[in-house]
């Protein structure tokens, strides 16, 4: 049973290799940062190794009550993404308040700076 | 003492040139001196142009932040420049500039108020909105009565006047997007005197408002959700900050009673 599914998981491993060279080659040309990327990177890690090894996440899902090793693997996936998308949330709604304080704060130093200009 | 008019602007080119040109009738009569700064929130039209042509002071913001952020620039520049007041009035000519003297008055009672809202609905004055919007205030003020205790007539109104107090709240804290409902639930956390007086509105004298069809609906759930997580929020931190300043009080103290017995 395990070796069938471990036959069937390799390609998702591929996909998953594939995504991580994405990651590094958007790193290298600095579109990305590595401190945001870090957590992106050990969720496809982590799957990554599930798929090349499902033996013992296959005891793991069983222990849990998944009859089927796909659905755990769903189940967990979409749990992850979860947590990365809410991480996402929170860096992006820092940003936007941060980016807003200094749109304000420019616009202030942009007016007092042509007033000072114009009295010159 | 000094007053700063501020005037969020998003693409008002048809009513800037009369409404500042009224600002500045409105101003002659206040009993104090009175700057007026357009916030230009990145608008489309020539809105700064006209502002600056005009002789006021404009703050132009490089992208759009929408009305809150709009007010809060205005509010800031207010309290970096030690206003003792401000008075917000929307670009598209709804609050006319002589009324501010009403909301000014307020500021003369022994108790003074820290936010006049003038509202449309004290009196019945001037012009009164749509049905479906006054059933959306109706709403709104039950909401802001059951979760902050608050009673007032006209929750949406955006014509406003901040004291020192909420200047100094505001500059820091303000709603960005559909932001009055919701300024009103951190002031009564934060415990702000809200006082309200009647004004006179009119229609609006041009633009669109960023409020219609579908939008009206998300504007009613967001709203209702900011106002309950804004007080939460604000009366969390509003304690937080007083447990801190009552304990520097206490080791201000205990540091008077060492050096004292010292």
């Amino acid at each position: 049973m395990v070796e069938i599914e471990a036959q069937k998981y390799w390609p998702f491993a591929i996909i998953c290799a594939v995504q991580l060279l994405i990651l590094l080659r958007l790193l290298l040309r600095q579109r990305i940062t590595l401190q945001g990327s870090m957590s992106y990177m050990g969720f496809l890690a982590l799957f990554g190794i599930v798929a090349l090894f499902p033996a013992p996440t296959a005891r793991l899902a069983h222990a849990m009550g998944f009859e089927v090793l796909a659905n755990f693997l769903f189940c967990a996936a979409i749990m992850l993404l979860a947590l990365l998308h809410l991480r996402a949330l929170v860096t992006l709604s820092r940003t936007e308040t941060r980016t807003v304080q200094l749109t304000q704060d420019l616009a202030i130093l942009e007016e007092r700076l042509d007033r000072a200009l114009r009295t010159r | 003492m000094r007053l700063l008019i501020v005037i969020p602007a998003y693409n008002e080119e048809e009513s800037l040139p009369a409404l500042l040109d009224e600002c500045r009738a409105a101003s002659a009569d206040l009993p104090c001196d009175v700057d007026v700064v357009v916030v230009d929130d990145d608008s489309t039209d020539a809105t700064a142009a006209i502002a600056e042509a005009k002789g006021v002071r404009v703050l132009k913001l490089c992208r759009n932040l929408g009305i809150g952020g709009a007010v809060q620039a205005g509010l800031r520049l207010a309290h970096r420049e030690a206003f003792d007041f401000a008075v917000q009035i929307d670009g598209d000519g709804q609050h006319p500039p002589h009324e501010i003297a009403r909301l000014l008055a307020r500021t003369k009672e022994a108790e003074v108020p820290d936010l006049v809202v003038g509202s449309r609905r004290l009196e019945l004055r001037g012009h009164q909105t749509t049905s479906a919007r006054l059933a959306g205030q109706a709403w709104l003020r039950f909401w802001l009565r059951l979760i902050c205790r608050l009673r007032v007539t006209d929750p949406t109104s955006g014509f406003r006047l901040y004291g020192p107090r909420a200047l100094h709240i505001f500059q820091d804290t303000y709603p960005y997007d559909f932001p009055e409902p919701e300024a009103l639930a951190v002031a009564s956390a934060v415990r702000l005197r809200v006082v309200e007086e009647p004004v006179a509105m009119r229609a609006r004298q041009g633009g669109r408002s960023s409020i219609s069809g579908f939008k009206s609906l998300y504007y009613m759930v967001k709203v209702t959700l900011a106002v309950a997580l804004a007080f939460v929020r604000n009366v969390r931190r509003h304690a937080m900050v007083a447990a801190s300043a009552a304990g520097q009080q206490l080791e201000i103290r205990q540091g008077e009673h060492k050096v004292n017995n010292g």
